[in-house]
């Protein structure tokens, strides 16, 4: 899915404010007009940034993980050589803010030490396990060079940190051989959509398992592992053998932002259910989750794995919570997970003593939470039943229906569809019929165009949250660079207002990036 | 459907000032009964040309034959009814409407009739056989169908203040028949949970009417807004 508007001004900003406006500029450039040679992004950025400012700067954003070189395979026979192109990650632009929850996690998995590892690894983009050292040798805390690699093995295995993808993938051309015309109708049906370009070249980059997260873990490893790699990836992942030319030789880290999301999403779904279901409900799928985490191939999995009533349970016992647990209660629990009303569909489905967490219906359950609530807000209650019935219908329905249905009435009903229209929360068509003198007007939630749109103003109010903080900062500049100790009445006032109100936006922010990665990112 | 309210004028003598065209247009209006005809239909249903239409439809309104009935759905478009029929349910709105508005406070106090049904019984689930009994006994004058108090509680299910399960048969809904429907009320005590406030919407952006035209430097931006100033007014 394209970033939308806000989320290339918002992501824009997020690069303003770390790395400054001539870095953001390249940025925009990138991100508003696709991939690009640095000779073009030169060319095309808007104000003056010669060809090795530019190199520069994309140096920077790789380090950051925010942009990713590749090269498209030339067309056989041609003699031109591959062209070095840029793609922004939009998606790690944004992960930016995320950082402190990302820090939370590992915290409280793996402790303190493996989070001041990763903070290393976040604040620097990415890093060698000798950097890491340096960093702590020159910190105030040390913790030593033996603990630094411990954490990071335990990173690297809990999968919080991966090597670096490969620098320069090269693709191939997008026809496929005839190897793959041959599959037949079937095969073609189980293939997904076509991967968008970024899919492809972030596919091509990753390296295979057991180089991503290596198990055996020695300082000396990285130069036997570069040799493997040619073996292993031939084609595509070729390049890999330039990251040897590496004068120290060493494996680059990074943090690994898609196993971060995974854990927040599964977070996430451990709330919602908390919060709709029970308690015990919310540990039972917890443990659910656990089971089936590492067979979790993509972020975004609507269903899990098929899970068995024993497997489920002995999960359930490990935890602190659920000891005291009897297998009867995890039972009537899965019932509850199971049962479905016109208010919470099933979280769990039951298949033949199996049971599968159904990530999709759960996640939908807080987006129309979040989704319904705005249209509240802003529309009032008749526009929230029409709204309600429209989704709940998912068809075409014409005005009258949705009045008599939501028991509105009938001189308004056009107006509060209207307004939800212009504001594309609603879909509508008008449909002429030869004889009546005015067209009907057929009106539908589409959940795809209503979900980008909430998605587009979501970034515009985090945007908002982050100028005005920055706004509210800038006015009391000068206060706030006094010392508290010393300041009496009515300015300890003031400078108490002004944090309260740094703490509201901050706070605000927060909350709504978890909203905003329910619509985009789980 | 619809019913007559007094016996059909005599053709002979009350037609006796009437002319030919007038004559026609009121065979054509009659025979639409509740519905009507709008000058539209007139204007096809018979080969009169339409300044003449109109002076026979103010003629025939004058000696009281037809009534003028304005269209619940589409009010620039009037429909022309026989004096002894009463408007049908498409031109006045139906049950819920009364004199062509809809009775928003009769709607809403049975919404909380029923609310207050579905708190008393707490624990269990509610039929809709039950309600209507309820509304049977309690109600004298003008009673609930079966089909209206379906309505009533569709719209608190669109309100989301009660929910639709079906019967398993099982604990709460042993009384009731397997797949028969039941409704209960939302909320935490009944085991689904509150909905979540939202958190775009608890931020002035998430409610404001004119986000669309907010942006940084623009003339509503986040540094001059209105409604940050308020939220932020401690």
């Amino acid at each position: 899915m394209a970033p939308t508007e806000y989320g290339i001004v918002y992501a824009v900003h997020i690069i303003t404010v770390q790395f400054g406006s001539v870095v953001s500029k390249v940025c925009e450039c990138l991100l508003r007009r696709g991939p690009l040679s640095s000779r073009d992004i030169s060319r095309l950025a808007e104000s003056e940034i010669n060809h090795n400012q530019v190199k520069d700067i994309l140096y920077l954003l790789i380090q950051h993980n925010c942009v990713q070189a590749f090269s498209v395979e030339p067309p056989d026979g041609s003699e031109n050589k591959a062209i070095t192109q840029y793609i922004v990650l939009f998606n790690n632009v944004i992960h930016r803010v995320r950082y402190n929850k990302f820090s939370r996690v590992v915290n409280e998995e793996l402790g303190s030490q493996c989070g001041a590892v990763l903070d290393g690894l976040l604040s620097n983009g990415r890093l060698t396990l000798g950097q890491l050292i340096e960093r702590d040798r020159d910190s105030e805390n040390t913790i030593g060079s033996e603990a630094i690699r411990d954490s990071l093995e335990k990173l690297v295995a809990a999968r919080f940190v991966e090597r670096i993808p490969s620098p320069e993938p090269v693709l191939g051309k997008k026809e496929e051989g005839p190897a793959a015309k041959k599959r037949g109708a079937k095969a073609a049906k189980i293939l997904k959509e076509p991967e968008s370009l970024e899919e492809r070249i972030l596919e091509a980059a990753t390296p295979v398992e057991a180089i991503r997260f290596p198990h055996i873990f020695k300082e000396d490893l990285s130069s036997s592992l570069a040799d493997n790699d040619s073996n292993i990836s031939e084609g595509k992942r070729k390049q890999r053998d330039v990251e040897s030319s590496d004068p120290s030789d060493e494996v680059i880290w990074r943090p690994n932002f898609e196993e971060f999301i995974r854990r927040l999403r599964h977070k996430a779904c451990v709330e919602i259910v908390k919060e709709r279901r029970d308690e015990g409900c919310a540990i039972v799928l917890k443990a659910m989750l656990e089971v089936g985490r590492s067979q979790e191939k993509k972020v975004k999995t609507d269903k899990s794995v098929p899970m068995s009533m024993g497997s489920i349970y002995e999960e359930v016992i490990k935890t602190e919570a659920g000891r005291t647990m009897l297998q009867e209660r995890v039972e009537a629990c899965l019932e509850q997970l199971s049962a479905s009303s016109s208010y919470l569909p099933a979280f769990v489905i039951e298949t033949d003593d199996s049971y599968i967490v159904d990530f999709k219906s759960i996640i939908s359950v807080a987006q129309k939470d979040e989704l319904e609530a705005v249209i509240m807000g802003r529309y009032g209650k008749e526009a929230f039943r029409m709204f309600r019935y429209l989704s709940q219908e998912d068809r075409f329905v014409e005005t009258d229906k949705i009045a008599d249905a939501a028991l509105t009435e009938k001189k308004n009903t056009p107006q509060i569809l209207l307004k939800m229209w212009k504001d594309s929360y609603l879909h509508m068509q008008k449909l002429a019929v030869t004889g009546v003198y005015v067209p009907f007007l057929l009106w539908k939630v589409n959940k795809l165009i209503v979900s980008r749109q909430m998605l587009d103003e979501m970034y515009h109010a985090s945007l908002n949250l982050s100028l005005r903080l920055t706004h509210e900062v800038d006015s009391e500049k000068e206060l706030l660079l006094l010392p508290m100790a010393k300041l009496e009445g009515a300015l300890k006032e003031r400078v108490n207002k002004i944090k309260a109100k740094r703490m509201l936006l901050s706070s605000t922010r927060f909350k709504l990036d978890d909203s905003i990665m329910l619509f985009h990112d789980f | 459907m619809s019913k007559r309210k007094r016996p059909e004028p005599k053709s002979s003598s009350s037609m006796g000032g009437i002319n030919e065209d007038e004559k026609k247009l009121l065979t054509l209006i009659r025979s639409k009964e509740g519905m009507g005809a709008t000058t539209f239909e007139m204007k096809v249903g018979t080969s009169i040309q339409p300044t003449l239409i109109t002076r026979a439809i103010a003629s025939l309104k004058r000696n009281h034959l037809i009534k003028e009935v304005p269209n619940m759905n589409n009010k620039g478009i009037k429909h022309f009814l026989g004096v002894e029929f009463e408007p049908c349910k498409e031109l006045t709105g139906g049950d819920w409407y009364i004199d062509g508005a809809l009775d928003v406070d009769k709607i809403e106090g049975l919404k909380e009739i029923c609310v207050k049904i579905l708190e008393r019984h707490k624990n269990r689930v509610v039929t809709l056989d039950v309600i209507c009994s309820y509304f049977e006994k309690v109600m004298d004058k003008d009673k609930l169908t079966k089909e209206q108090t379906k309505e009533i509680l569709k719209n608190l299910v669109l309100d989301n203040v009660i929910m639709e399960v079906k019967s398993s048969g099982l604990s709460e809904f042993s009384s009731t028949r397997i797949g028969e429907v039941c409704y209960k009320l939302t909320g935490k005590k009944s085991g689904g949970g509150e909905a979540r406030a939202g958190a775009f919407a608890s931020v002035p952006c998430g409610v404001c009417p004119h986000v669309a035209l907010c942006s940084p430097g623009g003339v509503i931006s986040p540094t001059t807004c209105v409604y940050f100033q308020k939220w932020l007014d401690f």
